[in-house]
Formats: C-alpha cells, structure tokens, sequence
C-alpha cells in the first residue's frame, strides 16, 4: 500500500476530485494549507503599502491506495492538476506499514 | 402558520393515554409492595414530564417517593426496591428520587433540576398528610426563592443554548435540547408558574395559547423519533427526518419548514420571558435598564432593555411607524418587547396592503440600513411579521431549507447571518477580516449592500426560474415598490447578478493568471463595485456556515481583490477610448480611460460636454452641486502646468475638505477634473453667495489670474481631530503598471491643503500629471497619480528626486 500526498491549487481540487472520482477513487482526505516551493512569494503592491504574499493558499490531498493502482491513481491526479506552470504543486509517495479499518478491524488493502 | 398538514394523531391527547396507562401501571405495583408495607409516613407522586402527563414513548417515567422522614425512608428500603423492580420489569424506565417535604423546600445548588422538577408534581397514591405537608412548603419556598430560581434557569438555559452555537438551525437538530426545543417550550411554562405562585397558592402548569401550534408539532415529533429509535433518541437525523416525513404524509422540506417554524415561535418567546425575568431578578440589570429608558422618544419608549410602543393603535393609522421602529432598533440595538410584536401581529394585513402601493419608502429604509445594528433590526422585523409584510418578497425564503453539504442554515438565516457578518465587520481589528473592514469603511453607501444581500437569495424560493434570475425579478419589484433611486438600484442589480462570481473564481481559475483578474476587472468595471462585490462575497460565504470562512479562504479571497484591483487601476492608463459615436462625442471622448465610461452616466456625460462646449468659449467652465452631504466640483478646461494642483488649493483655501478626485485628459488636451468634498464649516451652506465665489475664484485661478499661494494664506483653520497614532507617509513608484507613464501612491495623514502640496510637488519636477484618482479612509489619503516627464515614465533618477521631494513635503 502507498500513500499519496498531493500539494495542489486550490482551483484544482475540483478537477482533481471529479478525475479520481472517474476511475472510482472516492475516499481522501483534504486539507487547506499555505505554503511555496520554487513559486516563493511575491509582491503584490495595494495603496502604497506592499503586501508580501510568501505563503500561498494550497490544498493537500491525502490518500491511500494498492500498489498496484499507485501509478494509474499518480497519473490522473497529476494530469487533472496540472496547468504547465510554477506553483503546480507536488506529489509525494511514501510506503504504508498497515491500515485498519476502525469500525471491523479489516486489516491491510481490505481496510482502504 | 403551518404549511404542513396536521400530524395524523392528536400528540398531546395520545400522551396523556400513554400516562393514563402508566399511571395504572406504577399504581398496581404501588399497591402491591410500599401500600401494604408502610402503616403510614410515604406518598407517591409522579414528576417531570410524566407529572406534566407528557409521558413519551421510551422516556423516564420520574418519581418522588416522598416520606416524612429519612427514618420512615430508611425502614422501607426494601419495599422500595420491590417496587421499583416491578416497574422495571413492566418495562418502564424508572428515574426516581427519595426526599423528604422539607428537603424539596431547600434550594441545592448542585440539584436545581429536582426544585424545577417539582413545580411539575402530581400526586400519585400515598398519605395525603405527607403530601400535604409539601403543598404547605413548596408555594413558600418557589415564592421565597422565586429570584434565585430565575437565575438556575437562566443559567441553565444558556448553558444548554451555547452547547449548540445559541442556533436553533441546524439541519439535524436536538429537538428536545436545543433552542427552540421542548425544553425551552417548558422553560416558558416554568416561568410562569414561578411568577404567579404566591406564598399561599402554587401556580398550576401555565398554559401558553400562542404555542399550541408549535407544541403539536414538536410533540409529534419527538412521538415520531422515540418510536422510530425505540429510546429516548430527540435528534432529528437527516435519516430521521425522512421518517418522520414518511409517517406525516409530506416532503422532508415542509416537515423541516415547519420544524424551524415551531422552534423560532418557541425560541422567541422564551427568550422575551426569560429576559424579561433575569432583568427583573437583577438589580443591576435594573439600573442598566433605567440608563437605557433615557433613549425614548417621542414614539417608542425603553423598560427591561425592551422597545415598547408610546401609543400602541398608532401603528393602525400610520403604518410608517414601522419604518421609524426599524430606525430606533438599527441605532440603539434593542430588541422589540414581546407586547410591541403582539401589537404588531394584528396590523400585519394593514401594513402589508399600505405597503403594497408604490411609496418612498428607501430614504427611511436606507437611514436604517446604514446604521450601527441594522442587522438586529432587520432580524427583529422579520421575526415579528413586519419584513415580510414590507417585502412580501422575502417570504418565499421564510425558513427554506435547501439540503446540501455545506448549507447549515435556512435560506432566510443564512440571508441575515451574512448582514450580521457585514455588520460585524466594522468592528473587526485583526487580519484577515481587518483588510475587509477597510472596504467596509470606504463604502459610500452600505445600506445598498444590506439590501442587496437581504434580497441576494429571495429566488432560491422559486427553484425554476434558476436561482439569480428569480432574485433578480423579486428584488426589481420590490425596489420599484419602494422608490428606490436609479443609481442605487443599478448596484443592488450588478451586486445580485454577480454574487457568485467571485466564489466561482476562487474555486475555479488560476487567480495568477492575468487573464482571472482581466476577467473580474471586466465584471465589476470599477474599484467600487468590486470593493461592493467582495464583500458582498465575504458576507455569503462566511454565511454558509460558521466553519467555512477559513483565515485561508479570506486570504484567497483577499489575494483575488488584489489582483483585481491592480489590473484595474492598471487599465486606467492603457485602455482608452479610440472611437466614439457623434463627431461631437469623438471629439470629447477620444483617449480618455476606458474607466471614464463605466464610472459616469450618460447624464454625467452630457453635462461633461456641455462644459466642455463652454470651456472652448471661455476658457473654463465650473459645475459646482451638491450630493446628500458632500459637494461635487467638476471643472473642464485645457491642459496647463500646475492645474489640478492650482484646483486643489482653490478648494482648500475656502476650507473644503478633499475626499475624492479624479482627472482625465482627451487626444486634445483638454482636462476632466471631478473633486468630491465635504464643507466641515458649512460655507457654502451658510452663505449663499460664497458659491459663487467659489466658481469665479476658481476660474481666475485657472486662468491664472489669481495666486494659489497667496489664497492659501488666508485659507480658514481648521483643527485636525485627535489620534492616537499618526499615520507615517509613505510613496510607492510602479514603472510596470502602465505602459507610458509612472504611476505614484502616496498615502498619508490626510490634512487640508495636503493634496495641493502633492500635486503641486509633482508639478515644479516637471512632472505633468495624466491620471489621478484620490481617495480618503477615515483620516488617511489615499492617492493614485499616472505621470509622465517629455510624455515618457520618469527616470530612475527623476523618480527617486521626486521621491524625496514627497516625502519632504508630507513630512511637513
């Protein structure tokens, strides 16, 4: 089992969202945060005063799948999120030890 | 009124055969163990909602055994527990307690719910002497106690009303516990009981006439939940609601309509009881009260922190009465007293047929809307009948509920939570809802976003038309109704049409894509109308639900009015006029800002023809009118060195005070200077002919016969307020935001004669000025000036001499 953890515009969720829904992946986990990797910041200049924009909205996509649907699900999510410019965002993939379901105790891939 | 149909069975008469049928129940068992048991010393009696005869499905049946004595208790503890048993094993669900008469006459601060229990005994079975003895404590004790039993209530009911957000709306409610519930329907009932026991006689159970309705219906629901759930289960599910819906023959919405129907009535009128208690329980509530009895007047007068009518048949012969009602809560923030509402109910056919007629009804309105707790007063008009009476309208949305994911309110909720968050605004200090404040403070006239968001969602009632259009036609007829002026009806039109435009383009288009704030640019076409669509946008969203406006979502939001805002100040400089229609309006028109266009009316452009008609004649030519409070100057003439500073000085050495400006240039050179000031000394007011002095003194000053210096020598003095903090200048140069001239901000302290010594500044670098636009937030000048040396941007070196040379000046 792999989770993926995807830092992507805001604008994208939706996108995103219907994309994984078309190839039946339903469950995730949202989340809204701030952050910059190689985009950094700017400066946006309101009645004299400037405004440091250094921490952009982002959304983080959290979730968990089989091995063996890992690239399929990266590549749709990628596809869907991507616009060709800086501040895309991210996707990152870390392996997963065990996963139980709370309510029956399912264990492993039963339990995504 | 319902809009549902009456549930099939009558609630109240099958809970008191569900008690009837108790009753025997714990009598048979009664019989069987404590009767024969006990010689003498012990009586029965049934409290709480089965003392009330309200025995519910699956509820605790409560019981006081009382007994003359702990030692009578004490000898009997087995018979007790036989009894108890039988009953448990009868399958009731026993809640009991063991007392004794003088222990019920005490007041226990960890158990006030067993002194409010008692104020619903009945008398079961048992020694009459015993029971006797209780009836000769209990009137003392509720009379002796009345006011520290006021405040447990109070207190309580707080408690209770804060564990759900002080709401009754929720799309899946506690039918019991929350406000609005049954307990606040007993609570009222309590409360009157307590008030009309004297120290001889115990007040019976209150019957409350006006709930009849509510009480029917939140009865049958909670029958409904209790059966379904086989417990005492007073949540009503989103999979409870489609039950309940089921069993009553109709659609989940009018069961949940009606539901926040009852619950409102029984909110409001406990609510008006309580309060009317605790300020009677309170003596400092009391001294409060009479400090706010000064601010009566000649129509409405102030006791227990209550609007009261003066002369209640007024409201008969004047239905305008309402209008001055909203005013007086919109400024002093009270709400009605529950004989006011009552007074108002029966006018409501009255009111609502004078108001049906065409009538100018928008000054008084607008008056309300713009002052300091217009939320509350449109809150307290729609909960006594006399909004929808004004705005049948809004009636459509009374209590609407649209089930979605997001939505925790009903349709007319949702409507005066986001005025209430628009008014809260002002009091905002910390980011990120401080930046929305500022906007707050620029807008020139708040109450026509208060009414367009009062109307932003009046078409959700009538889900064919599609949601926009359909508000859109409500508000039209309402604002014609109402006499509404053209202008501010064009705005509340743009501000319902687009009020979700923003929330779309947060949620889908790249915001640093330049072609997202092209495109908003687009829609809102100036500064102002997007100032009025963001927070108009702000005030929905944080509406939807309490969770949803995010610091996150507001700097979203925030960032996207940046950007906005930049591209539309930026296009002030590029976009201008190429073609217009008659040789005439060509002439006029061409290489003006594109901006010019969206931000006059073809009135306005009129009269800037004329002027510029007679400006080719003479020279100059001056317009001077005033507008509600402030005068509006506009003035054509050619191009020359030094003119809007010359301008500006003219005005500040008769004591004008500068809030707005703006100044266009055509192909031709000819100049368009429009300023919008205040007249803090009421020169012009108090003198005539000073107007004209004014004109002819601008026009020699124009023309260069008259020194500006030498006029601002002699110009009025006036005090600047006292503040705490001054305001430290500061002057931004952005070379990429026009593709031809450097465009300066400046902001500082705004101080009289602050703008001649800026423009003027500008002017001795050599410095010609294209574009200005000048703003004023409260006592800080906000001021936007396009520049060009040679018809060039100004050089590094140029721009940092000139720099200096503002700062200099400012600094003073």
């Amino acid at each position: 089992m792999k989770k993926i953890e995807a830092i992507i515009q805001p604008f994208k969720l939706e996108p995103v969202k219907e994309a994984l829904k078309n190839i039946g992946i339903d469950g995730m986990t949202i989340t809204e945060v701030r952050g910059h990797g190689r985009q950094k910041g700017h400066k946006e200049v309101y009645r004299g005063q400037e405004y440091n924009v250094d921490l952009l909205p982002k959304i983080k996509l959290e979730l968990v799948v089989t091995d063996a649907r890992l690239n399929e699900v990266v590549k749709t999510l990628t596809d869907a999120a991507r616009t060709g410019k800086i501040g895309d965002g991210k996707v990152f993939v870390y392996d997963v030890a065990e996963a139980i379901r709370i309510r029956n105790d399912d264990r492993g891939e039963a339990a995504l | 009124m319902m809009t549902a149909e009456k549930p099939r069975f009558d609630p109240v008469r099958a809970l008191e055969e569900r008690t009837a049928a108790v009753d025997a129940q714990v009598l048979s068992a009664w019989q069987r163990s404590l009767a024969t048991a006990m010689p003498a010393g012990g009586a029965l009696l049934a409290v709480g909602g089965y003392g009330r005869r309200q025995l519910f499905p699956y509820s605790d049946v409560d019981l006081l055994l009382l007994f003359a004595s702990d030692k009578a208790a004490l000898a009997h503890k087995e018979e007790i527990a036989t009894f108890l048993q039988q009953l448990w094993d009868a399958g009731l669900r026993v809640s009991q307690s063991v007392r004794t008469p003088a222990e019920c006459a005490e007041l226990h601060d960890g158990n006030v719910e067993l002194s409010v229990s008692l104020l619903d005994q009945r008398y079961l079975a048992g020694y009459a002497s015993v029971y006797g003895v209780l009836l000769e404590k209990l009137p003392r004790f509720v009379h002796g106690q009345r006011d520290a039993l006021v405040r447990h209530l109070s207190h309580m009911t707080r408690e209770r009303h804060a564990r759900f957000n002080g709401t009754f709306h929720h799309l899946e409610p506690n039918i019991k516990e929350a406000p609005g519930g049954l307990r606040d329907l007993q609570l009222v009932s309590w409360l009157a009981q307590i008030a009309g026991t004297t120290p001889r006689a115990f007040s019976q159970p209150v019957h409350v006439p006006e709930l009849d309705d509510a009480r029917r219906f939140l009865f049958a629901i909670r029958g409904y939940l209790h059966e379904q759930a086989r417990r005492d289960s007073n949540v009503l599910t989103f999979d409870a609601q489609e039950w309940v819906a089921e069993q009553m023959a109709l659609e989940e919405a009018a069961v949940m309509r009606d539901y926040f129907r009852s619950a409102r009535a029984v909110h409001r009128s406990a609510m008006g009881v309580l309060e009317s208690e605790e300020a009677r329980a309170s003596s400092l509530f009391a001294q409060f009260r009479d400090r706010r009895s000064r601010v009566s007047n000649a129509d409405f007068s102030v006791a227990r922190e209550r609007v009261y009518f003066r002369l209640p048949q007024q409201l008969e012969a004047e239905p305008e009465l309402l209008l001055r009602l909203m005013q007086f809560v919109a400024r002093h923030g009270i709400r009605l007293s529950l004989e006011a509402e009552k007074r108002i109910t029966p006018q409501l056919a009255a009111v609502r047929a004078y108001f049906a007629s065409s009538r100018a009804v928008w000054p008084a309105l607008n008056e309300a809307l713009a002052m300091p707790h217009a939320a509350l007063a449109l809150r307290v008009a729609h909960e006594s009948g006399a909004l929808g009476a004004l705005f049948p309208e809004l009636e459509a949305i009374d209590c609407l509920v649209i089930r979605d994911f997001f939505h925790r309110y009903t349709v007319d909720e949702h409507t005066f939570v986001a005025i209430q968050t628009l008014a809260d605004l002002r009091h905002q200090k910390s980011a990120p809802a401080s930046s929305f404040a500022g906007l707050l403070a620029e807008i020139e006239n708040p109450g026509v976003l208060m009414f367009a968001l009062l109307f932003h969602d009046v078409g959700k009632g009538n889900p064919e038309r599609g949601h926009v259009d359909a508000s859109l036609h409500l508000a039209e007829k309402a604002m014609e109704r109402i006499q509404m002026p053209a202008q501010e009806r064009e705005t509340v039109r743009f501000l319902i049409r687009h009020h979700l435009e923003i929330s779309a383009t947060m949620n889908g288009r790249d915001p640093f894509d330049p072609a997202t704030a092209r495109h908003l640019a687009g829609i809102a076409g100036t500064v102002e109308n997007l100032q009025r669509l963001t927070l108009v946008t702000y005030a929905d969203i944080s509406a939807v639900n309490p969770t949803v406006m995010t610091p996150w979502r507001a700097e979203q939001l925030w960032q996207l009015y940046l950007l906005t805002y930049n591209e539309l100040t930026r296009e002030l400089e590029t976009e201008r006029i190429e073609e217009a229609g008659s040789p005439e309006e060509s002439a006029f028109l061409e290489g003006i800002p594109k901006r010019y266009l969206r931000t006059h009316t073809e009135a306005d452009i009129a009269l800037h023809m004329k002027l510029d008609h007679e400006s080719r004649a003479q020279g100059v030519a001056v317009n001077l009118e005033k507008l509600n409070s402030v005068y509006r100057l506009t003035l054509v003439t050619r191009d020359r060195p030094f003119l809007f500073a010359t301008i500006a000085g003219t005005l500040s050495s008769f004591g004008m005070n500068i809030l707005k400006a703006e100044a266009f240039a055509n192909r031709r050179g000819t100049v368009l200077d429009t300023f919008s000031f205040a007249d803090p000394l009421r020169t012009l007011e108090l003198n005539p002919t000073e107007a004209d002095r004014l004109r002819a003194t601008l026009e020699r000053a124009v023309m260069g016969r008259a020194d500006v210096k030498q006029l601002l020598r002699s110009r009025p003095r006036i005090s600047p307020p006292s503040r705490k903090a001054r305001i430290e200048p500061t002057v931004h140069f952005d070379d990429h935001a026009s593709q031809s001239a450097t465009l300066i901000q400046v902001v500082a302290e705004d101080r009289p004669g602050l703008l001649y010594d800026i423009a003027s500044t500008i002017s001795s670098r050599g410095a010609s000025i294209d574009v200005v636009l000048i703003d004023t937030e409260a006592h800080k000048a906000i001021d936007v000036f396009y520049v060009t040396t040679d018809r060039r941007k100004l050089e590094a070196g140029e721009r940092e001499a000139l720099q200096q040379a503002l700062l200099t000046t400012l600094r003073g």
